[in-house]
């Protein structure tokens, strides 16, 4: 079946369909026995028809319906011509023979997008190669020499995925992937060392004497060294490091372990005696290597990867061409210093530059968080993301993308997600105490053994056994994989901070347009009376299609894909400013206007009412207006399960913000209408600690008071700029699912915590007071360690599963 | 027994065998990128089919 209903209805037979190209909600109500392909824009079934025609239907195979959203966007060839400048293709394009530009793709998230993409060579002629890291979502495409990147661009555009250039920074991404690719290598090596140790050691344990054990015992030292001297070289790195600095990190009881217990094994070879822990010493050096590759790859892919400045800045700019004395519209990307841009009023500034003409009032609360606006003048300095207000102005580039403030502003925030948390930070200072204070626990516990023998097994078995992992690394792991699994659902948090403080949020406010409503002026109810005219849909559409009223808009746009599509010509056409539209088609008198009052059945909704009638017998009504999401009424409820208290916090007048508190479930008292951006930010200051949702500029001003401010789908700059978490997808159902990983999160660490705890008590005892030998220890160790990551590992994966079932429509 | 001074140093062999043809692969690159190519063996059949 190509169309997915919501099951939100079982009893009625009229459910919600989504878009059957990009899963959207369509607003149509369709039937559900009906199960041919339905779209929410003229955009989608465009790519549908032209997909089903080049033979790659089988896309729709691969997309799962109810995954996230592709929308297809428009651009042309111009938008992209750029691509093909010589000047830019050698900034971006690497390779000679046949040249590569790497781009970020917005929207890429499945197996239909890899497929998709990578068969642009088979769409887009010229095009040699096309490879998605979906991780990254970035695309590699390789045209043939003389090729043009623009066509290949724009098709991706078309298709809905955004293509953004790369800069080509070869080095550094060489760099980390060398770096990562050693790592891997010393793991490789630790493990088959280890590996091998252990089966000899079973041997040894079952109790082999004689010279094949000596034989045995010696070819485990052999194997031995690869680990000590190649794989464990991070840690001696770390280590000395560390020691330099004068800080205990916790490399140093690690090295401290290795070597007392490489050195009191080779000594105990050497004497024939029992206590050899080449085995345990390999596992934990395993062990360790792995968990901390890891970590570093999750902050990798958190640093990385991130291009937030896509989404901040206007791609287009228009170029002032000095020679030709002309204004050319081209891409942010393809601006060079030195170039005159000229920037209408109403528009973002794209770059850092000077002005060279026109006066104009500018608004740099994107980046100053002042909302007044002051005046420029020629030599003045602007920068990008701050808003020209009043009249147009001439601008002469000095920097561009990440060299601006506003790119450097962006880099700030986007190492602001490696920031350490309160938490964090608070088990850093713990463990170092904790490690303080088992090396003079050892060095007691050394001097009052019975003898050098025994007090050295105490005291190896005691650091040993004691490990600080659940305090110094498995909280930051829990906090990376929750912002990583977090980032992947769509929610970007800025920070491990805020995910701790989510957790202790008491009070959600949230805005009503946009963020609990669509926020758009549209068609939520279309009802025919009359069957005796099928073309109904046609009709209107010919009608309207004459108005630029936002009525009309609406009405047409809902309305052409439920018609048969053919134009039907209007005759003597008549507008009524502020009743409606009339005039003659297949010769009969049409009005679509606003509904006459006896047809009026109930007064007291909200909203604008339309009916259509024909030689003034009402055939067909609609409703319109703002239309209240679908996941809205099911988030309050499960609030209310976690105990929150919601608040709506609206600009609007009080009976549209009480129909939809009533219709999403929120109490009468709890709703709070014609709110200045003011008001809204003392209310949310009152009602502390407070989760703030919203989109508008108006609601900047309470994020950013807010103890937690969260910017949805579609939010302007400057409320983006101003929120602690954005929120990438529309609707509030995010919202509850980031409260859920935070929550699931401190709960993770806490019994982390916890469990840590108790081991390194009860371990610590038990080797003090000699009752371990450092063998047990040894054994123990990468034990205690494997089950604090284990369990980190297993509770944010829960946390995945509980984001995915929560996600499904 | 003795045969094991050496079956043992030829089973260490053949495993240092394996070792470098790990080091080989991860060395090319091969562990770079593990998410895409997961997704990517369903189509690779496909392309295949298209090509010929």
């Amino acid at each position: 079946m190509v169309v997915t209903y919501s099951r939100s209805k079982p009893h009625s037979k009229l459910e919600t369909a989504f878009c059957t190209h990009c899963g959207k909600e369509v607003l149509d109500r369709v039937d559900i026995r009906e199960t041919s392909p339905v779209f929410c824009c003229l955009g989608c079934k465009t790519v549908y028809q032209f997909l089903q025609s080049s033979g790659l239907s089988r896309f729709y195979q691969l997309k799962q319906n109810n995954d996230r959203q592709i929308q297809p966007g428009g651009g042309d060839a111009i938008e992209y011509r750029y691509l093909d400048d010589s000047v830019f293709r050698e900034k971006y394009a690497r390779g000679l023979e046949d040249p590569q530009i790497d781009f970020f793709v917005e929207g890429v998230h499945c197996a239909a997008c890899i497929w998709l993409i990578e068969k642009l060579p088979e769409i887009v002629p010229d095009v040699k190669e096309a490879k998605l890291d979906l991780g990254k979502s970035v695309a590699s495409i390789k045209v043939a020499p003389g090729g043009s990147f623009a066509k290949a661009a724009e098709k991706l555009a078309w298709l809905g995925y955004r293509p953004h250039p790369i800069e080509s920074d070869e080095k550094a991404s060489e760099l980390q992937n060398a770096e990562n690719r050693s790592w891997l290598m010393r793991i490789g090596v630790a493990a088959a060392c280890s590996g091998n140790i252990m089966l000899l050691a079973v041997a040894l344990y079952a109790g082999l004497a004689g010279d094949l054990a000596r034989y045995f015992r010696y070819l485990s030292l052999a194997l031995f060294l690869p680990v000590l001297f190649y794989s464990a070289a991070p840690f001696y790195k770390n280590a000395i490091a560390s020691l330099r600095s004068r800080t205990l990190s916790i490399d140093v009881p690690v090295i401290l372990a290795i070597v007392l217990g490489a050195v009191v094994s080779a000594f105990n070879l050497r004497n024939e005696t029992d206590h050899i822990y080449f085995d345990s010493i390999s596992a934990l050096v395993f062990l360790l290597l792995s968990s901390r590759y890891v970590l570093r790859r999750i902050q990798q892919r958190n640093l990385g990867g991130s291009h937030l400045y896509h989404f901040l800045l206007p791609s287009k700019a228009k170029r002032l061409d000095v020679k030709a004395a002309a204004i050319v519209e081209v891409n942010t990307a393809a601006l060079l210093p030195g170039d005159l841009v000229e920037v209408g009023p109403g528009d973002v500034i794209p770059v850092d530059g000077t002005v060279q003409s026109g006066t104009s009032a500018i608004n740099s609360s994107l980046l100053t968080g002042e909302s007044s606006p002051h005046r420029v003048c020629p030599g003045s300095q602007v920068y990008s993301g701050t808003l020209n207000e009043s009249d147009v102005l001439q601008i002469k580039v000095t920097a561009l993308g990440r060299q601006t403030r506003l790119g450097r502003i962006l880099k700030q925030i986007e190492e602001g997600g490696l920031k350490k948390a309160p938490i964090v930070i608070a088990a850093d200072r713990v463990s170092k105490w904790f490690l303080a204070a088992v090396f003079v626990g050892a060095a007691i516990v050394f001097g009052l053994g019975a003898d050098f023998s025994d007090g050295i097994n105490r005291a190896l078995a005691l650091i040993i056994v004691t490990c600080p992992c659940a305090l110094a690394l498995a909280t930051p792991l829990a906090m990376s994989l929750s912002l990583k699994k977090a980032a992947r659902a769509g929610i970007l948090i800025n920070g491990a901070e805020i995910l701790e403080k989510v957790a202790r949020v008491k009070n959600v406010v949230l805005d009503k347009t946009g963020t609990l409503t669509y926020g758009k002026f549209e068609v939520l109810e279309w009802k025919e009376t009359s069957h005796l005219h099928r073309e109904i849909a046609d009709i209107v559409v010919a009608l309207e299609e004459q108005s630029k009223h936002p009525v009309a808009k609406s009405l047409v746009q809902f309305l052409k894909t439920r018609g048969s599509g053919t134009s039907l010509p209007v005759a003597s056409f008549k507008e009524e400013i502020g009743v409606g539209v009339s005039g003659l088609v297949n010769g009969q008198f049409y009005e679509v206007r606003s509904l006459k009052e006896i047809d009026r059945t109930n007064t007291a909704s909200v909203g604008t009412r339309i009916g259509v009638y024909c030689e003034t017998k009402l055939i067909a009504t609609a409703l319109l207006g703002d239309k209240i999401r679908v996941d809205a009424k099911t988030t309050i409820d499960e609030l209310n399960r976690f105990r929150l208290n919601s608040f709506i916090l609206s600009g609007d007048d009080p009976e549209v913000v009480r129909n939809v508190g009533e219709t999403i479930g929120i109490a009468t008292n709890r709703h709070f209408s014609v709110a200045t951006p003011e008001y809204k930010s003392r209310f949310v200051k009152n009602h502390e600690p407070c989760l703030m949702a919203g989109d508008g500029a108006n609601d900047a001003l309470a994020l950013s008071s807010a103890y937690v401010g969260v910017a949805v789908h579609g939010s302007m700059d400057v409320s983006l700029r101003a929120a602690d978490v954005y929120i990438a997808h529309p609707g509030v159902r995010y919202i509850e699912k980031l409260v859920v990983i935070s929550k699931e999160t401190m709960s993770l660490i806490h019994r982390n915590f916890a469990f840590s705890l108790a081991y390194n008590l009860v371990g610590g005892v038990t080797a003090a007071s000699g009752h371990m030998t450092p063998l047990l220890a040894a054994l123990l160790m990468p034990v205690s360690a494997f089950t604090v990551f284990g369990s980190t590992l297993i509770g944010t994966r829960k946390l995945r599963e509980a984001l995915r079932e929560r996600g499904g429509k | 027994m003795t045969i094991l001074a050496i079956l043992l140093p030829l089973a260490l062999l053949i495993s240092c065998g394996f070792v470098a043809a790990y080091l080989w692969a991860t060395s090319k690159g091969q562990y770079d990128d593990l998410e895409t190519p997961a997704h990517r063996i369903f189509l690779e059949d496909e392309l295949e089919r298209t090509k010929r």
